[in-house]
């Protein structure tokens, strides 16, 4: 029997996984970062809302329907001058005030303290780390739930 | 000028707090427009909320974003509905208005605000001015012999730190963590989620939860061992029962030896106290900045010494995230081991975090350089927005 031909069922398992690449692992943990900061989970529970027509309208009366359009069109226009998303602020602060301090000198710098690192699983300190991920887990029954519920399953 | 003719606006990221400034309290609703899907009729506006039946799912449009202003027309609806007959009827164009704004806030979002106040709104006359401010203004009244102080204001959006001394805000100086109330909320959420119930489209109740059951630790390795242990010698579990919205209106936490009949309830543990520890610790889920406690010691540590000696025992802390239990006792213990010997730490909890800066507004008020801080509608008029930027400290 040719040695070349002998499989390892080990290294097979090996060569097989895929491994993220330490540019994936950050990007992934950006996403779940951006995650955290939303206001929202799920869409609009309005969004797809006909409302019909013959809903007879209560609150409405006549002469506040009419100061309320006269605001509203001053407003449209203030609205349109003033409408910025908070990238397009912080571009434009870096413009109006490039010396501190501004918005990017007051952030507070790395922590000196070393990174602990708690099991995505259970949530308790551990000192494993998935090969394929980088997650972290605390034991084997851990790595095994990792394994089946997020490991390359996880989209943040 | 007569109290009842200011009304002091504390436009925070997640509720405002608002009223007169001969109000001995102010009404606290959420800076929201909000839409639940078992009403379908209509949005809610702030605290129109409390006539919602059924809060699960609960839908937040929020003006402001990353703690910036940035969705005018929500903000809007709130504001008018705040104003509004149903709740202050504001004649604004007799008041003065007191408004706090975020450090640092970004000159167009300065400028929005003067602009919509003045033009918009026809007010009398305007003061923007950050919270910390206002809640530095008032530990100096009731502390007169203190210098300096270093408020920390940990809200929904972000924390910072900003000293003053001698009354005086040092701006170079404030720093920001971005970590606040909101962050928490959502990183529960998450955990939640994967370990028991998915409950991502729940903020409102998830928010409830970490209020109810959430504690900061004061000995986090500990609490940790503690927390791994069987059920039966672990103070720490607990069972959360959910609010259904038929028969319980809100959650609330049961011992967990207590039997249920068939309630939904969300087992909390290590949860309990891991989750605000990164307010201490935002490097846990991968923020590369410093927690709460070392950032007081380093910025009180950019001031020369004998500055430091008076920062070090005025620390005062504001701002929702503040009410955690033991919240105070942490940064106490903390800053205790990092600080100089010699120094004296003292750390002040505001007696309501969440409406300590209202309060201070109405302390300045009181003030008689308060009327030269404003800027009238006819100043405005003369000199625009430039005067405001001058003015204001921001």
């Amino acid at each position: 029997m040719n040695s070349s031909q002998r499989e390892s069922a080990r290294q097979k398992d090996a060569n097989s996984r895929r491994v993220l690449d330490e540019a994936a692992r950050r990007r992934r943990a950006r996403k779940a970062l951006e995650a955290l900061e939303q206001d929202n989970f799920h869409d609009d529970p309005h969004a797809n809302l006909v409302l019909s027509k013959k809903i007879p309208k209560f609150e409405e009366s006549l002469d506040g329907k009419q100061t309320r359009r006269r605001k509203s069109k001053n407003f449209e226009i203030f609205k349109q001058r003033f409408r910025k998303s908070f990238a397009q602020l912080l571009e434009e602060e870096q413009m109006n005030r490039p010396e501190p301090p501004n918005y990017v000198s007051a952030q507070v710098p790395p922590s000196k303290f070393p990174e602990r690192h708690f099991c995505a699983v259970c949530g308790f300190i551990c000192n494993y780390t998935c090969l394929s991920c980088g997650a972290r887990y605390c034991s084997v029954k851990c790595l095994g739930t990792h394994q089946d519920t997020r490991c390359l399953k996880w989209t943040a | 000028m007569a109290a009842k003719h200011i009304f002091v606006l504390d436009n925070g990221g997640f509720n405002i707090k608002a009223g007169f400034a001969n109000n001995s309290e102010p009404r606290v609703m959420p800076n929201a427009v909000m839409k639940a899907k078992s009403e379908r009729r209509r949005p809610f506006i702030g605290d129109q909320l409390d006539e919602c039946r059924d809060v699960s799912g609960l839908y937040y449009i929020l003006p402001v974003q990353k703690g910036y202003l940035i969705n005018w027309d929500t903000q809007k609806d709130v504001w008018d509905y705040l104003m509004g007959k149903d709740c202050f009827n504001v004649h604004i164009n007799t008041m003065s208005l007191v408004l706090t704004q975020p450090y640092l806030n970004f000159q167009s979002v300065q400028e929005g605000l003067c602009e919509y106040w003045f033009e918009e709104m026809e007010c009398e006359s305007l003061l923007t001015i950050n919270p910390g401010t206002l809640s530095a203004y008032k530990y100096g009244k009731e502390n007169p012999s203190e210098l300096c102080c270093l408020v920390v204001d940990c809200g929904y959006s972000f924390t910072h730190l900003i000293p003053y001394v001698q009354g005086k805000k040092i701006t170079e100086f404030v720093h920001r963590i971005e970590i606040g109330g909101k962050m928490l909320t959502n990183h529960l959420k998450d955990i939640i989620s994967y370990r028991q119930l998915n409950v991502m489209d729940e903020t409102y109740v998830i928010n409830q939860l970490k209020e109810d059951t959430c504690f900061v630790s004061t000995d986090f390795n500990g609490d940790m061992a503690i927390a791994q242990k069987k059920a039966k010698e672990n103070p720490y579990v607990v069972d959360y029962v959910l609010p259904d919205f038929t028969t319980i209106r809100r959650g609330y936490m049961r011992p967990k030896d207590e039997a249920g009949s068939g309630e939904q309830v969300i087992r909390m543990n290590n949860e309990r106290f891991a989750v605000p520890e990164l307010l201490f610790h935002p490097s846990d889920i991968g923020i590369q900045q410093m927690g709460i406690s070392e950032a007081i010691v380093y910025v009180i540590e950019q001031f020369p010494s004998e500055v430091q000696y008076h920062l070090y025992k005025n620390v005062l802390l504001i701002g929702g995230s503040c009410s955690l239990p033991n919240f105070k006792e942490r940064v106490e213990k903390d800053v205790r081991t990092m600080a100089p010997a010699e120094c004296e730490v003292r750390i002040n909890l505001a007696s309501n975090p969440v409406t300590d800066a209202w309060r201070g507004g109405c302390v300045l008020t009181k003030d008689p350089q308060f009327s030269s801080q404003l800027v009238t509608r006819r100043e405005y008029e003369e000199h625009g927005f430039s005067l405001c930027l001058q003015r204001f400290d921001v």
